[in-house]
């Protein structure tokens, strides 16, 4: 969707198009629900927190202030929204904000392309890798190549500044391409 | 100079050129950055990283099935229409403007329709010029109909249908009785038990498009077609022009429900011809050449201003209204003549 459409729609939507809200749904509903699913790993949570946060939305769009970005400004409140519901699902055991994260940020296999530019490895390989990072490098990442969001983007959505998410891109990419390097290294001693 | 240094990097991985460079796709690009790397080899750390984050990670698109997207917009509609009604009294000034035209509507409506059903109780639902409106039938049939068209049908019967403009159906099924369902256009009749498709009748021909189950379609020259999900079938009783063909139902036949028209790479003619249909206002062109232009994108479509806006900026135009008459000009035209 180019960035004029979602702005005209989202202009109808808040001024009550049903029909603008049910694109918009539609354009954005698979994107926040496989990131609520990485951030909750659980499909019932990210579910109904995507079905409440809709619905809050649609009910409170007139106090909502000016959005300059649609799609920066739903991943930071469902991101928000979701957060919020897990603490309240996870009221008795003692949670805060990383452990969660750090257990279930996790990427798979599947979700690679076979296709990868840089990284001249096995897709095996590389998702080990990509798994030993951080939790917050590893939605860095997946919000910059999944959900295609750009550096100031993601700084907004994660809650961080310009210069950290530049810095943990860079964090990553640097541990990444050490390791591809001795990785190659070793298949070159082992093969010969 | 430290091996890495985040300023450059940034700069770097925001610059075209080198985004260019990276990807191999700008001959001038490859060759100033090859150049510019073998007399700056300190910086090859930086360059190397910037490369690695700017190819980064290479994933899958995954989608989530429609229907499931659509089941749970339905959901979250239900939620929404149930919400409504405390929620009226809130805004209760704002909207005395639009209940008096509401009630203005509704009564010409109600007055309109009890004339038709005093006279022979057919009853005909008819849009506005970029209305969209969601019917249902009696009989369980959802009908969606796109600006400027109409149905009719008799009371007594709603299975049995006129239409004139562009409408999609979702026939209920009734399977115990083996009730069929009928479209009629002034180019073919439509016959069907239960099933989802779309009909458009403008441009003096009768376009249907069928999304799911089969249908039967009796042309008004009496041939009879069938029609499997995917295809289009386009006939016009003056011409005698019949194609038959398959279609990507993803494109243009369906968006227009949601509210967008989805353009890819269509020339602003066929883009306007559009927006005359269903909004009824005249199109001229500066020139031919403006005509040849090509369209890609979504375009909301229940409001000309902002539909016109869109197109003014995905084309590079100028749009010109006066009244129901749009001119449409080139920017450089504008310039030169002013």
């Amino acid at each position: 969707m180019e960035i004029s459409t979602e702005k005209s729609l989202w202009y109808l939507f808040i001024e009550g198009d049903l029909n603008a809200f049910s694109s918009l749904f539609k354009h954005f509903y698979p994107s926040l629900y496989n990131y609520g699913l990485k951030i909750s790993g659980n499909t019932a949570i990210t579910e109904d927190t995507l079905q409440s946060f809709f619905v809050y939305l649609h009910e409170n769009r007139h106090s909502i202030g000016k959005v300059s970005n649609v799609k920066s400004y739903l991943f930071i409140s469902y991101r928000r929204a979701l957060l919020k519901g897990l603490t309240k699902e996870r009221k008795y055991t003692s949670y805060d904000d990383s452990t969660i994260e750090e257990s279930n940020f996790t990427l798979s296999i599947e979700e690679l392309s076979t296709r990868q530019e840089v990284f001249k490895l096995k897709s095996s390989v590389l998702i080990k890798l990509l798994n030993s990072l951080s939790a917050r490098e590893r939605e860095a990442i997946y919000l910059k190549y999944y959900s295609c969001l750009n550096t100031k983007e993601i700084s907004e959505v994660m809650d961080i500044t310009y210069q950290s998410v530049l810095n943990t891109l860079q964090k990553a990419f640097t541990k990444l391409r050490s390791n591809t390097q001795t990785n190659i290294i070793q298949n070159i001693i082992t093969t010969n | 100079m430290k091996n890495n240094d985040p300023h450059f990097l940034d700069v770097l991985i925001n610059d075209s050129s080198f985004i260019n460079w990276c990807k191999k796709s700008n001959q001038n690009d490859i060759q100033y950055w090859d150049s510019w790397i073998s007399k700056n080899t300190d910086k090859i750390e930086t360059v190397e990283l910037a490369k690695a984050i700017i190819l980064g990670i290479r994933f899958k698109e995954t989608t989530l099935p429609n229907t499931k997207v659509e089941l749970e917009l339905q959901k979250t509609l239900a939620l929404i229409n149930t919400s409504k009604a405390p929620k009226k009294t809130f805004n209760l000034k704002k909207l005395v403007p639009y209940s008096i035209a509401a009630s203005i509507v509704l009564v010409l409506g109600l007055l309109i329709t009890l004339q038709q059903y005093k006279s022979n109780s057919t009853i005909i639902h008819k849009t506005a010029f970029g209305e969209i409106i969601n019917l249902s039938l009696p009989d369980g049939t959802s009908v969606i109909l796109n600006g400027n068209s109409s149905i009719s049908y008799n009371q007594e019967n709603s299975r049995d249908i006129n239409l004139t403009g562009e409408a999609y159906f979702k026939v209920k099924p009734m399977p115990a009785k083996k009730v069929k369902f009928w479209v009629t256009t002034s180019d073919l009749k439509v016959e069907v038990y239960g099933t989802q498709f779309h009909v458009n009748t403008r441009e003096e021909k009768t376009d249907v498009v069928l999304d799911e189950g089969s249908i039967h379609l009796v042309l008004d020259n009496g041939i009879t077609k069938e029609m499997s999900p995917g295809e289009l079938i386009s006939f016009s009783k003056s011409t005698k022009n019949i194609t038959h063909k398959k279609v990507n139902l993803e494109e243009h036949y369906s968006f227009w429900r949601d509210g967008t028209y989805i353009f890819n790479n269509q020339t602003l003619k066929e883009v306007m011809k559009n927006m005359e249909q269903t909004y009824g206002i005249q199109v001229s062109f500066d020139n031919k050449e403006l005509e040849s232009k090509l369209i890609s994108g979504g375009i909301p479509n229940q409001n000309l201003k902002i539909c016109l806006a869109a197109i003014e900026k995905s084309a590079d135009i100028k749009i010109i209204k006066n009244g129901n008459s749009i001119h449409i000009k080139s920017i450089n035209n504008l310039n030169s003549s002013k």
